[in-house]
């Protein structure tokens, strides 16, 4: 589809009262469909990067940026708020600050952002389910939004932004504040909500091997530039991730520790592991 | 206000509709009611207003099943009580017919009228409140208020600082333990208190505030700001009769604050 | 009537609706278990009212106090106490730290030498200018009217005094002009809480509202007092102390923010310094830490 995905093009972006650029000269492209990762040390610019792709910077928190991002051909800089939110979705750690703590259903709590548009009852009703099922959380509809686990709130949150059918989705390490449980409810949604729907996925995260499983494509920052980037595999495979600041996943660091052992590496061997 | 085909598509656990006949009013009506017993039980002079109000907030209690949930709303309102009764027997001024000669802390007849009406007043006024607060959802209450026009915000306030209260609470008991721990005294010397609170405000302002970036830009991730009518989904039932009794029982209300305040009729 | 709807939304942007119900929380959780659980002699429970009012403008002040007193009375689990009507009271407390906000009080204004000295004795002559009139009001000497004990008095004289060395300490320990400014809103603040308080717990209360301060009342009216009297002695004694202590509470709050998130409130230019760049922006909101 021509003109389709969220494109950023030299784009460098300054917050508000700062002297030093937050990003520097970033080309990124995030197609429907595909599900690119995020990584780099901390203070690399990751947050701002979310924050820009899905137009809340500068749109809703000023700031200064220089280059274009494009959301399928529309520049994100004229569009208002909640606009932006129909579009690009955004996802933060600490889900319960994403709900909205007002409802007590979890059926309300995803029905928040259809309801704010205003929509028709039965339009409504009908993007909660199918929100519900995107998430994988249907059961969990009549609950109490705010007694739920942290990977549950966090399908929750996911599922009231996905509630107003974004054509992508921008993560900041969705997974952080979870446990390995958690981890792993999220990063399968992630997955199969990429390839069900459509949508275009960013997910910024630390945990690479959650990346390995998920990602088609791995970028990553340092001091607010893209210091790598390319399909996934070989990304999470480069031997200069470490001093990027970012931990290859388990199964890299594993084959190296293996070689290096002067053991000899099968694919029966990488298979095994998985 | 979605057509009842649609209302049908909500899951029952959504449409949450109240049975019973004080319960199943529209909460609009039974704000009235609490706003009304209000502002008789204070605003009219005597013994005739809080005691109506008292006899129909137990009634309407009665009819409700909550009468027996109101007893622990009483039973909060004794320490005001005790020190209204107190501090306006012993001490009332001006007061010279003395109920047992005492010295200067004589109790008068007086001041134990003002006290006792004071006290039914209260009373009255506190069971008001505990009726509301036990028949009525906020949830149902916020619902149409916004379908009435007070607008998405006003009722996101409400709501979401009703959410907050238990988690700053939850916050706070977190604070007050970690103090205990470290000797921080909640019974002893004034003084002492005094200390203890300085160390629990810091925590809990700052928890609470470093929320509020986040909270913010997910409202507007959730389309908070658009523009127009906000749907409402739950559509409480409300009938003509009750429409027109909530106009009758707030002008009415009104009307008896200011006949009792110009004197023009004295009730007891 | 343009200028108006667009004075009351910009007052009213989305952080500040998000600010609100976490103020009001604190002004409940804290009001509670400063009167109901420690039985301090103080309220403590506008913090967030005053909060809000110095960020955001008067009308949010006025409405969080408002709306914390109405929530505090009629939410279940915590009702059951006197705080209903005086919800007046703190519309009037969030009202006015709204107008302080607009004066800049709030601001830091670190200074050294005389431009520390100058406005910290300013502020110790209001002070002793308002500890002065309270204790030769009408009501206090009057025979007829107000009929105070004498305990009173020393207690007016200790608390100026106290009150002044306090001020006067802070603005020289923390270098800093706008603890004098402070101290002064805040000392006002609970003056005309305590004269607005006064009829709503005579009329409504006869005189006493259930918390540690009723021992005050006891005491007034022993001296001779009557009910209206008794209730204005003694707000007019808890009153300043607490609004002040409030006032300061919320002021190194504010100085504990950066001045980057203060700036996207609508009082945010008044909060920070003129030579930091603030958000140019419809909607002001946040910004997570870089990561």
């Amino acid at each position: 589809m021509p003109g389709a995905g969220l494109v950023l093009a030299g784009v460098g972006y300054r917050y508000a009262g700062a002297s030093a650029a937050a990003l520097v000269s970033i080309d990124l492209r995030l197609e429907p469909g595909r599900v690119v990762g995020l990584a780099g040390a901390n203070e690399s610019g990751k947050s701002t990067l979310c924050l820009v792709v899905a137009g809340l910077a500068p749109g809703v928190i000023g700031g200064r940026l220089d280059g274009s991002v494009r959301v399928d051909g529309v520049e994100t800089k004229a569009m208002r708020p909640h606009e932006l939110a129909q579009r690009c979705g955004l996802l933060f750690q600490n889900a319960a600050t994403q709900l909205s703590g007002t409802t007590s259903t979890v059926f309300e709590e995803i029905a928040f952002g259809p309801c704010n548009l205003g929509l028709p009852g039965a339009e409504v009703v009908s993007r909660v389910w199918w929100a519900l099922r995107a998430a994988g959380i249907e059961p969990l509809a009549p609950r109490d939004p705010a007694r739920l686990s942290g990977g549950q709130a966090q399908l929750v949150a996911l599922a009231s932004v996905l509630a107003l059918r974004p054509g992508y989705l921008v993560l900041d390490e969705p997974t952080s504040e979870l446990d390995p449980a958690g981890t792993r409810l999220v990063a399968d949604a992630l997955a199969r909500i990429a390839r069900e729907t459509g949508a275009g996925i960013l997910v910024v995260e630390h945990k690479t091997d959650v990346l390995a499983q998920i990602a088609d494509e791995v970028v990553v920052l340092e001091r607010g530039a893209v210091a790598l980037s390319g399909p996934a595999a070989a990304t999470l495979a480069d031997p200069r991730l470490l001093a990027l600041g970012v931990e290859p996943p388990a199964a890299v660091r594993l084959e190296r520790a293996v070689r290096a052992s002067g053991i000899e590496w099968s694919q029966a061997l990488a298979e095994a592991i998985g | 206000m979605i057509p009842a085909d649609e209302e049908a598509l909500l899951p029952a656990y959504v449409r949450r509709i109240l049975a019973g006949g004080y319960r199943s009013l529209n909460p609009l009506t039974k704000a009235t009611l609490a706003a009304v017993s209000a502002i008789v039980a204070f605003g009219v002079r005597g013994w005739t207003g809080p005691a109506v109000v008292l006899a129909v907030v137990l009634s309407s209690a009665l009819v409700a099943g909550v009468l027996r949930r109101m007893a622990p709303f009483a039973l909060a309102t004794l320490p005001l009580v005790a020190s209204i009764l107190l501090v306006n027997t012993f001490l009332y001024p001006n007061a010279h017919d003395v109920i047992a000669n005492l010295g200067p802390l004589s109790p008068t007849w007086t001041g134990a009228t003002a006290a006792l009406q004071a006290t039914l007043r209260v009373v009255a006024f506190g069971l008001s409140a505990a009726l509301f607060a036990l028949t009525t959802p906020i949830d149902d209450l916020l619902g149409e208020l916004e379908r009435r026009g007070v607008g998405r915000r006003g009722s996101f306030i409400v709501g979401s600082a009703l959410g907050a209260i238990p988690r700053t609470v939850e916050r706070a008991r977190e604070v007050v333990d970690a103090q205990r721990s470290r000797g921080m005294d909640t019974e002893g010397r004034l003084w002492r208190r005094f200390r203890g609170l300085v160390p629990l405000i810091g925590p809990v302002l700052f928890g609470a505030l470093a929320e509020v970036e986040e909270r913010t830009m997910a409202l507007e991730a959730r389309a908070f700001t658009a523009p127009g009518r906000r749907t409402i989904l739950r559509a409480l039932p409300d009938s003509g009769w009750q429409r027109a009794a909530r106009w009758l029982l707030l002008v009415g209300s009104i009307a008896a604050v200011v006949v009792s305040l110009a004197g023009v009729v004295k009730l007891p | 009537m343009g200028l108006l709807t667009r004075w009351v939304r910009r007052q009213f942007t989305t952080r500040v609706i998000v600010l609100m119900p976490v103020a009001i929380a604190i002004n409940i959780v804290l009001g509670y278990t400063v009167q109901n659980v420690l039985k301090l002699p103080i309220y403590v429970d506008s913090i967030g009212t005053i909060l809000v009012g110095c960020v955001a403008g008067p009308l949010p002040g006025a409405l969080t106090g408002i709306l914390s007193n109405l929530i505090w009375q009629y939410a279940p689990g915590i009702g059951g106490s006197s705080i209903g009507p005086f919800a007046v009271t703190a519309g009037v407390i969030g009202f006015m730290a709204g107008i302080w906000g607009y004066l800049g009080v709030f601001r830091s204004r670190p200074a050294t030498g005389l431009r520390l000295i100058v406005p910290a004795a300013i502020a110790v002559a209001i002070i002793v200018v308002l500890a002065a009139r309270m204790y030769t009001i009408p009501q206090y000497n009057d025979p007829n009217a107000g009929n105070y004990p004498n305990w009173v008095y020393a207690a007016i004289v200790v608390i100026g005094a106290s009150a002044s060395v306090a001020v006067a300490l802070f603005v020289y320990l923390r270098r800093d002009a706008a603890g004098a400014w402070v101290a002064v809103a805040g000392a006002l603040t609970g003056v005309v809480a305590a004269i607005v308080s006064a009829p709503i717990a005579a009329v409504v209360y006869g005189g006493v509202t259930g918390s540690g301060t009723d021992f005050v009342v006891a005491a007034l009216r022993q001296g001779g007092a009557d009910v209206y009297n008794a209730s204005l002695g003694q707000g007019l004694l808890s009153d300043p102390i607490d609004k002040t202590i409030t006032s300061f509470v919320v002021f190194l709050i504010l100085a504990g923010v950066s001045s980057r998130v203060l700036a996207r409130f609508p009082l945010g230019d008044r909060l920070v310094h003129v030579d930091a760049e603030p958000a140019r922006s419809p909607e002001p909101t946040g910004t997570p830490s870089d990561s």
